[in-house]
């Protein structure tokens, strides 16, 4: 993989107008960051921080800000990059309820333009990382919500993204099923290694996800403040491994003296 | 009329578990054919009550169902009563798509424009409030006593509350979708017929039921008031009569028309639009 930045954020700052007569709303302050190809970044902040904000940006839904984000050394805007191709993992699954899993999956395929005659390979070895081989013809209502998010991974990496945005995919599931998530997405990523750049205000996720940590402070006009880089922790890495746990107690502490305490979380 | 009941449709069709086990399926049909048990015990009740009430009051005032019964049965034979029965529906044909043609337009900029939705507000506030029968009355005065004004007589009072039906559906469209949609960098184009028109088209199936059940009462009470043919006009005709046998049943002939439009036609319709619903459950 070549060292190249894929995501570039220089001086980005959003200010959401407040709405009749309400003060304005500063939700990112002056982030300023780069993600190497290939790389696995997780943003650890606190609620409200401006996460989400951040990665609405770098998706090109929300094109009113400051400063320049760009994806292999192009601006990002409202109909993607010329050449990458991003995917978005939502906090919820974000499924169209009226059509099947597979036909969900299609939908992300079309509008990326891939052939049709490649659909049906692409979807059946996407939905066999996530376990869901068998249940291409399911409604998304006929399936638990951890199933749900996995159709949802399946549906991003079965347009082979370049650059992978991911927003607290797991915050809603069980600690269980998140773990299990956590580590079929490694797995998952250790064959594509598209670049990913992943939301959480977990520690322990961010530790056991990512190449590197990304801190912010609280809102309003969260900061980015602090970096921990995990080169130390080697993959494949396991819920076991006592270095993990331990890097990830470090990283709470850092975090902790940056945000203050973490009663809200 | 509850706003909740009407965009939330009403028969939910069921799939039940996808690859049914032996057992669930048993269960099932066993639920099933209770459900169809207790239908047919009401509907006997139904009878019952009515042959108490005919029996308690004197027979000119309410005949006995199998009177009624034979009534019908000498009317659906004569024929006279199926032009009145054409003439009825071509009217709720009219005023529906009259109706439905206002209120999508309404309900649609409604739901789109935060400037509509407040320059109209006050109107379809008028709207609902509005009793039918001085609209209706209202129109035939401005329009005259003749076919247009009954159309339009029978269309206007249910614009409103359709409008509100179809203006807090539109409201109600999933915006995460959308961005979703964006996200993958689907066009405008593909976002509306993909996203946004399956998101419509429950929306617009729930106010056409709901619209059309309204419709066809205000058809009769239209053609009851000032028309000389039509369903309505009969029954308005018999009453005069004091023929309580034919009043009831040219009623009953109608209700079942309608209710194989609404329960059959419709209902099947839904049901092929919305095989991806899971089944309703109880609370
Ligand atoms: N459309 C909007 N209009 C006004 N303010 C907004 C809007 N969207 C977000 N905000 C504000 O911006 C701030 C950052 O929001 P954002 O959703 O990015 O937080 P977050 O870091 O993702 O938090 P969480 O971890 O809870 O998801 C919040 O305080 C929120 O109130
Ligand atoms: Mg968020």
């Amino acid at each position: 993989m070549s060292s190249a930045a894929s995501i570039e954020i220089d001086h980005v700052s959003k200010i959401f107008p407040g709405r009749g007569g309400a003060q304005d709303f500063k939700a990112l302050d002056n982030a300023t960051f780069t993600v190497d190809a290939g790389e696995f970044v997780c943003i650890l902040g606190p609620s409200g921080c401006g996460k989400s904000t951040l990665l609405n940006i770098l998706s090109g839904l929300d094109d009113q800000y400051e400063g320049v984000a760009s994806i292999h050394g192009q601006p990002v805007g409202r109909h993607g990059v010329k050449g990458s191709r991003i995917a978005y993992i939502f906090q919820e699954p974000r499924l169209m309820p009226w059509r099947t899993v597979r036909s969900n999956i299609e939908f992300a395929l079309l509008a990326s333009g891939f052939a049709p005659s490649e659909w049906k390979e692409r979807i059946d070895r996407c939905l066999a990382l996530v376990e869901l081989a068998d249940f291409g013809d399911f409604y998304p209502l006929q399936l638990s919500g951890g199933m749900q998010q996995r159709a949802s991974i399946a549906r991003a990496f079965a347009i082979e993204p370049d650059v992978l945005l991911m927003d607290e995919p797991f915050s809603a599931l069980d600690e269980l099923t998140a773990r299990r998530l956590r580590q079929q997405l490694l797995t998952i990523w250790s064959t594509f290694r598209s670049t990913v750049l992943f939301v959480t205000h977990n520690a322990f996720e961010a530790t056991f996800l990512s190449d590197r940590i990304l801190m912010m402070t609280k809102g309003p006009g969260g900061r980015f403040c602090d970096e921990v880089k995990l080169d130390g922790l080697t993959r494949p890495r396991s819920y076991e491994d006592v270095r993990v746990f331990e890097a990830s107690k470090k990283v709470v502490e850092r975090l902790v003296s940056h945000v203050g305490s973490l009663d809200e979380e | 009329m509850s706003l909740q009941q009407v965009t939330a449709p009403g028969i939910g069709p069921s799939i039940g578990s996808p690859a049914p086990v032996d057992v669930g399926l048993r269960k099932w049909i066993g639920a099933r054919s209770s459900d169809h048990l207790i239908k047919v015990l009401s509907v006997l009740t139904l009878i019952s009550l009515w042959y108490l009430l005919s029996a308690v009051l004197p027979s000119s005032v309410m005949p006995a169902p199998h009177v009624v019964a034979e009534v019908l049965w000498k009317q659906m034979v004569g024929g006279e009563i199926w032009n009145h029965v054409a003439i009825s529906l071509t009217r709720i044909v009219l005023a529906f798509t009259l109706a439905m043609s206002v209120a999508i337009l309404l309900g649609f900029a409604m739901g789109l424009s935060r400037t509509a939705e407040s320059f109209f507000d006050v109107w379809v506030v008028c709207g609902i409030t509005m009793p039918s029968l001085v609209l209706i009355l209202t129109i035939f005065m401005v329009v005259g006593l003749n076919e247009k004004a009954a159309i339009v007589g029978a269309a206007l009072p249910v614009v409103a509350i359709l409008s509100i039906n179809i203006w807090e559906g539109i409201k109600g469209i999933d915006q995460k979708l959308i961005e979703m949609a964006k996200a993958y960098h689907a066009g405008q184009f593909r976002i509306i017929k993909s996203v946004v028109a399956p998101q419509i088209a429950p929306i617009l199936l729930a106010s056409s039921r709901f619209g059309l059940g309204l419709i066809w009462k205000m058809v009769l009470f239209v053609e009851l008031l000032g028309r000389s043919d039509g369903i309505g006009y009969k029954i308005e005709f018999y009453y005069q009569m004091f023929n309580m046998g034919e009043v009831l049943a040219h009623a009953l002939l109608f209700l079942f028309v309608m209710l194989f439009i609404e329960i059959v036609l419709l209902g099947m319709l839904e049901k092929r639009l919305f095989k991806w619903r899971p089944a309703k459950r109880r609370l």
